[in-house]
């Protein structure tokens, strides 16, 4: 079988909130989703404002795994990393070492992530996240299918002159893979 | 009463969800959207997820946040699960048949000493057509009136619109968009408030349509937009105006419609001349030559749609500026075609007629209009309220209607939450969710949808189709009107109402997506309104003036109701509220994953309106207006202009949230023309309010 993954499309966000939702319904969570959406704004000669939905890209060379203390985290052939909660003691210091925020601070004081569904993809679903989304901001399927869309959806942009480029496909490769604004991150007014 | 938790959270371990495979079909009875649910209950019938349902055509499977933050208020602490009836301040648990007797006693009573007009309904959540029938049943035998949905959200846009096509609804299905060249969104951030069926715009919009967004605030509908054209706050008339003259001066409205099918069209081209481009310009803050180069669009883009929302609808000044956008739409001959006309969540059907026989019927003694309510609530006239919805939040000046509602003599409160307003019910009785009884749908498609009982009624709560038919037996009224199921329901309206006789129950069951109406009784669905240039107006002609022959009369916003005679150095600023995704209405508070997304309501402001404050992001912030204040965190954005203020509406003090409504800081006020309260823009003053520690 070849690669899945999922690409997320911060072009398209409309910030609904509903994956956000949909991950704590699918993953029986009272609070702490393990995506975030959050929102920037920034000003240069016009306002350019967008919704940045925060999650575990699921990297192929995680930090997060480096520096757990508990070897909690394991990343599986199928390009999944895979949190063990059993084996998390909550020291937290995944979460800070995480450029994504991808590692969510839970109630009961330790560590949760997205885990992609890997119980839906087992009984062939794809991700609750990607089920809702009403614009096709998140999508799951053949990785390299969604890297060609990534690229149509990048040169559709470039049409509209909205500059974008697609992180993970490439060195540092990870299962989702996010389509992005050209904007740095010190623009941000709120942080 | 404080926060809950999902017990299962509370362990180490949260597990995924454990699916049945036997999931119910229903359909989310929340914004009018329509959209097809998959419902998972656990194993003790309860309902524990909502999916979207993928064969529903409208949403493909997709849905918002709301109808699964929903499932979590429907067992949780709030929810009502026995009539109550307050004894020396405290609830206590009754029975259903002693809560009814009590208020039919206390009914017939008020009604035979001081008249039917004594008592009334604040009805915005009535239920599903089932419980509809029957409460518009109950109110034909007793006299009751009624206050629902219309003051407090599409009052004014119903009337207009009936006054111009003849017909309040939606002319045109929301699914026509992908057939259209322009949409023209006005005051309405359908990105957040109907994300589920979002998809239809953004599809829309890869296949080539303009989309075109006029709003205040850069919202995440703007975002997605074609064209985002800011403007300043109750100045969207002027716009409307503006582009109407430039159609007008220039030849490029549809003459052969405009001279076949309207009336008033003189009046019209005389109205638009009440300003000069420039002027429209510097009022409403949009460049003349974005203005121009709109009405090019709009002329050349044909066929094109209009979906307006509250931003302009719920507003002191609503009436014209809906006049003058679905006149420039009717102008351009945008009306009865493939991927023109007007989208709206306004889905009625019309009434059932003739259901009970004249002798049996009887008329209020007395009329009121929504703001008199107040008065005579106050003034003793009325004594007792039937509340079926969140008055006390959602009415404005809540801190009044509160009051009034406290002061009389008997309170029953049909809910699903001891809310705000229940909490000053002598008698609260549990309501059924809409996913606890079948009925119909009305979808902004234009469709009707059927949906069945999806989970077991909660505890011993009822539907609004029981709890009339009930009360009519103990207050002696002749039930044998009252139909006693919603598939009966749905029979006896059919029959009764030429517009949907050919809608069967049968047939929406066969139907994924529903039927179009209006669908007589040979069974053909209309997809959209006046294809046949047929309008149900007097005249049968598209009515471009208004009936005072004067088409569109412009009211500045600082001289509009709730403003007038307001101090301008006093409440320097505007106030407003916007939606958000994850809250409808005032129920997603009982919602802890709502509560996640929305933590509490904040006030966004400009940051130059921030620093001339004093205020940082987060920083507490007091707004006053006239009839109240109220202290929230600064949120700091360029999405809204200078001098202005929104925040979101939905929190009430019973809830986890515990806030003072926000619509207590509006005036009870409402747009001359069309009869809304307004929720924006209303003169407000802000300051710094002293931080912790000092
Ligand atoms: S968009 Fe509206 S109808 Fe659809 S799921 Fe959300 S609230 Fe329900």
């Amino acid at each position: 079988m070849s690669q899945f993954a999922m690409l997320v499309d911060v072009s398209r966000c409309i910030a609904c909130k509903s994956c956000s939702v949909a991950c704590m319904q699918e993953n029986c969570l009272h609070s702490s989703s393990w995506i975030r959406v959050r929102g920037r704004e920034l000003l240069t000669d016009h306002l350019i404002k967008y919704y940045n939905p925060q999650s575990c890209r699921h990297c192929a060379d995680p930090i997060c795994l480096a520096v757990c203390p508990m070897g909690a985290i394991q990343r599986g052939n199928d390009g999944l990393v895979i949190h063990d909660i059993e084996r998390c003691i909550g020291c937290q210091v995944c979460v800070d070492a995480c450029p994504y925020s991808g590692m969510k601070i839970m109630t009961n004081g330790k560590v949760g992530k997205c885990s992609f569904c890997s119980h839906l993809l087992e009984i062939n679903k794809e991700p609750a996240c990607v089920s809702v989304c009403p614009v096709e901001a998140r999508i799951f399927g053949e990785r390299e299918f969604l890297i060609r869309e990534a690229g149509l959806r990048i040169k559709n942009l470039l049409s509209r002159g909205i500059k974008a480029h697609l992180e993970g496909a490439d060195k540092e490769s990870t299962t989702v893979l996010y389509l992005s604004n050209n904007t740095s991150r010190s623009n941000w007014l709120v942080p | 009463m404080g926060l809950y938790i999902r017990p299962r959270s509370l362990g180490i371990i949260s597990k995924p969800l454990e699916r049945d495979d036997d999931l119910r079909t229903s359909i989310c009875c929340l914004c009018n959207g329509g959209c097809g649910l998959k419902v998972s209950l656990d194993h003790e019938g309860k309902v524990q997820a909502v999916f979207g349902d993928r064969d529903n055509p409208y949403n493909k499977g997709k849905i918002c946040a709301k109808p699964m933050e929903i499932v979590q208020t429907l067992y949780g602490p709030y929810r009502v699960g026995h009539p109550l009836r307050r004894i020396n301040g405290k609830f206590e648990r009754i029975t259903w048949e002693e809560a009814l007797k009590l208020i039919a006693q206390r009914y017939n009573h008020y009604s035979q000493e001081n008249g039917t007009g004594s008592i009334v309904g604040i009805t915005s959540k009535i239920g599903g057509s089932y419980s509809k029938l029957a409460h518009s049943i109950f109110s034909k035998l007793t006299g009751m009136a009624n206050y629902g949905t219309g003051p407090i959200c599409m009052e004014s846009e119903l009337k207009v619109r009936k006054d111009i096509f003849g017909n309040g609804s939606a002319s045109s299905p929301l699914s026509d968009v992908i057939k259209s060249k322009i949409m023209l969104i006005v005051g309405n951030n359908c990105a957040q408030t109907k994300a589920g069926q979002f998809h239809w715009i953004s599809e829309a919009k890869q296949q080539g349509t303009k989309v075109v967004v006029i709003d205040t605030r850069f919202t995440e509908t703007a975002q997605m937009a074609d064209r985002f054209i800011q403007i300043r706050p109750g100045t969207d008339t002027v716009l409307g105006m503006a582009l109407l003259k430039i159609i007008i001066n220039n030849n490029l409205y549809d003459q052969a419609f405009v001279s076949e099918y309207t009336n008033g069209f003189e009046q019209l081209a005389e109205a638009v001349e009440a300003f000069t481009l420039k002027q429209a310009a510097d009022i409403t803050g949009v460049p003349r030559n974005v203005i121009e180069e709109l009405a090019e669009d709009l002329a050349v883009r044909k066929p094109g749609m209009l979906f307006e929302g509250r931003g302009i609808v719920c507003v002191n000044n609503a009436g014209a500026s809906i006049r003058a956008f679905e006149d420039l739409m009717a102008i351009l001959g945008n009306i009865g075609k493939p991927g023109a006309g007007i989208i709206s969540h306004i889905n009625n059907y019309g009434n059932a007629r003739d259901l009970i026989p004249k002798k049996d019927v009887i008329k209020p003694d007395r009329k009121r209009s929504a703001t008199a309510l107040y008065q005579a609530m106050e003034e003793g006239e009325i004594k007792m309220v039937f509340i079926a919805g969140n008055p006390c939040v959602n009415w404005p000046d809540s801190r009044r209607m509160t009051q009034a509602i406290q002061g009389l003599d008997f309170v029953v409160s049909h809910t699903l939450f001891l809310d705000d307003s229940a909490m000053l019910a002598d008698i609260v009785l549990p309501a059924t969710h809409w996913l606890e009884e079948a009925g119909v749908q009305a979808s902004v498609h234009r469709v009707l949808q059927w949906k069945d009982q999806a989970a077991a009624t909660y505890a011993e709560s009822r539907s609004g189709g029981d709890l009339f038919r009930q009360l009519a037996k103990y207050m002696g009224l002749e039930t044998s009107y009252f139909p006693n199921s919603p598939q009966k329901a749905w029979e006896l309206e059919r029959t009764h109402n030429k517009s949907i006789e050919g809608i069967t129950v049968e047939r929406l069951r066969k139907t994924p997506g529903g039927v179009h109406f209006p669908c007589p009784a040979n069974g053909q669905e209309a997809e959209r309104l006046y294809e046949s240039s047929l309008f149900p107006t007097p005249s049968g002609r598209v009515e471009l003036a208004r009936k005072n022959n004067i088409a569109i009369e412009y009211i500045n916003v600082f001289d509009s109701p709730g403003n007038q005679g307001v101090s301008p150095e006093k409440y320097p600023y505007l106030l407003s509220t916007n939606k958000v995704a994850s809250h409808y209405h005032t129920i997603c508070q009982y919602s802890n994953w709502a509560q996640e997304m929305e933590k509490q309501p904040y006030v966004e402001m400009h940051p130059q309106t921030a620093s001339e404050l004093g205020l940082t992001d987060g920083d507490p912030v007091r707004l006053e207006t006239v009839t109240g204040s109220l202290v929230l965190p600064a949120r700091i954005t360029f999405s809204v202009p200078r001098g202005y203020f929104t925040t979101q509406p939905y929190f009430g003090l019973h809830s986890p949230y515990r806030q003072t409504p926000v619509n207590s800081l509006f005036p009870v006020a409402v747009d001359p023309v069309g009869g809304n309260f307004a929720n924006k823009n209303i003169m407000c003053s802000a300051s710094a309010e002293g931080r912790a520690g000092q």
